[in-house]
């Protein structure tokens, strides 16, 4: 490249760092509420009989941390930096690249105020009131817009794929959260949506399902279309190949969110449609999670020692198996079973941990070593112990849900030769209590894992910058 | 056929034509080569990262 043949290109890199090391801390915070509101459900007395930490007002801030906060920071410090070193070039502006970092977590800083508050949209994935809104709009533009100004300013001819797919969830991040917000304000902390009924739910859920489409799996593709051949230390098995699951993505993913609403009263064709795409769309995502993984062809064997390409593998074969299960789950006959059973819940944390928190993780430890300077981590065991956590725990968690959700839709529906229903919904509910306990453990042991993480990483930043300092002393001498 | 509808077909047949025109591109073999030696260009920057924030 360009960029580093003749003088060496200084990258603007601390604002990564900052971001990486808040993801971490953000993995931890969230996984935990998490793991609090799970146990929440297995055992009602943890609501402590206050407003504030019921189920309700914690649940969003569990999704809004482990989205917003830990997604969040892992694509604005991959973006950042992959960018930059894609492009051959410094940021266009690093004090917008700050000013991004500091925004963003003043917007989670308000998120932990005002989800226990009670101060809601009620839009799932979406709830902030609209102050924070506006806020969220004016970071994501800043980002948006110092991003593409850096790729304009890049020094290589051609725009790396992973760009693509960041540029694209900059693109339609922006008008899903801005026509979704959509609301009228009656006072600081209560607005209303302008949509009402079936266009109402219509907008939540093209706004629900792109948001998945385009920051979840979009952002995280960029990031495994550059993390995953980096430490493999070998090019993509087929950049063609990635082209095509980028136009692939991008022309398809926005027909989906119809299947959602499946038995509603939306129009029927637009379920049917989103169903039909979604079924279409397994041949892109499985073509892009065999080209991450036969990136490793003829290297297999680094996976017995390089735990940080563990995680980016594993995830490889998560992000598969999610978008085979949501195709399956969206047709109608599927859907009358799960749709509003755990069996969703499984589906969306084996997206959620086994794919996005999977390569988050790979991709935080392979910037933690090259962002302070040092060949392994502070431990290399810990990362190992990381993994089977992180494995383990998302494998207890999804297993419980799936059979949790299963008997739910399956009682639900089961009536004896009257035409009664054969059991009552407080039956189904005292049935799935074993695998609210099973889901409780599975996302502990997935948090612990985080904790061995930030652990780790902080004792290698810790350990790097004890040995700079030795090194100075060193040299002064 | 309502206006809704002809633009819906329209979308449609844009993405559908695009996503054609995109196989073509890319599976042309004559741009293969091309194609792969920019998956290998992100290998090239494994120099190590030099910061240029003040410390």
């Amino acid at each position: 490249m360009e960029g580093n043949s003749a003088t060496p290109v200084k990258y603007d890199m601390e604002v990564v760092r900052w971001f990486t090391i808040a993801a971490a801390i953000y993995a931890v915070v969230g996984t935990l509420v998490g793991v609090i509101i799970a146990a929440q459900l297995a055992f009602p007395l943890m609501n402590f009989d206050l407003e504030w930490l019921t189920f309700g007002r914690l649940r969003p801030l569990h999704t809004n941390a482990v989205i917003f906060a830990f997604g969040g920071c892992v694509l604005f410090a991959t973006g950042h930096y992959i960018v930059q070193r894609t492009g051959g070039t410094r940021l266009w502006s690093n004090k917008l690249a700050w000013f991004t970092f500091i925004g963003w977590n003043l917007i989670i800083v308000s998120a932990v105020v005002s989800f226990p508050m009670g101060w809601t949209q009620g839009k799932e994935y979406a709830e902030l009131e609209w102050p924070i809104d506006l806020a969220i709009a004016v970071v994501w533009l800043v980002y948006g817009f110092n991003y593409i100004m850096t790729v304009g300013i890049r020094k290589t001819s051609h725009i790396y794929v992973s760009n693509w797919f960041t540029m694209a969830m900059i693109v339609m991040i922006t008008y899903l959260h801005v026509f979704n917000s959509l609301a009228i304000p009656v006072s600081l902390t209560k607005s209303y949506s302008i949509y009402s009924g079936v266009q109402d739910a219509m907008v939540q859920w093209w706004y629900g399902h792109n948001a998945v489409g385009f920051f979840l799996t979009g952002g995280f593709l960029a990031i495994m279309y550059y993390f995953v051949p980096k430490q493999a230390g070998r090019p993509v098995f087929s950049y063609r190949l990635s082209v095509l699951h980028f136009w692939a993505l991008a022309f398809g993913y926005v027909w989906l969110g119809g299947h959602h609403l499946q038995y509603t009263a939306l129009p029927d064709w637009t379920g049917s449609l989103g169903a039909a795409v979604s079924l279409a769309m397994i041949i892109p995502s499985w073509g892009g999670a065999m080209n991450g993984m036969m990136t490793l062809s003829g290297a297999w064997d680094k996976l017995r020692t390089d735990y940080i390409l563990r995680f980016l593998v594993v995830s490889l074969a998560f992000y598969a198996m999610s978008t085979f299960e949501g195709p399956v789950m969206s047709i109608k006959t599927v859907n009358a079973l799960s749709h509003y059973t755990d069996w969703t819940i499984g589906h969306v944390h084996s997206g959620a941990l086994g794919w996005v928190a999977m390569v988050s993780f790979g991709a935080i430890y392979h910037l933690i070593k090259k962002l302070w300077g040092v060949d392994k981590m502070y431990s290399d065991s810990l990362v190992n112990v990381h993994f089977w956590l992180a494995t383990i725990g998302t494998v207890i968690y999804v297993v419980a849900m799936w059979v949790s959700g299963i008997m739910q839709g399956l009682m639900w529906r089961d009536y004896d030769e009257y035409g009664t229903l054969s059991y009552t919904f407080v039956e189904s509910v005292s049935a799935m209590h074993p695998y609210y306990v099973m889901r409780m453990i599975g996302g502990l042991i997935f948090n612990i894992g985080t904790v061995i993480a930030l652990f780790n990483i902080v004792m290698t930043v810790r350990t790097a910058a004890s040995l700079r300092s030795t090194n100075a002393v060193a040299a002064h001498a | 056929m309502t206006m809704n509808d002809w633009t819906g077909v329209f979308l449609a047949l844009v993405a559908v034509i695009g996503m054609v025109a995109t196989y073509v591109l890319v599976f042309r073999p004559s741009n293969k080569e091309q194609f792969e030696a920019q998956g290998r260009m992100i290998l090239d920057d494994d120099d190590p990262v030099k910061l240029g924030d003040k410390r």
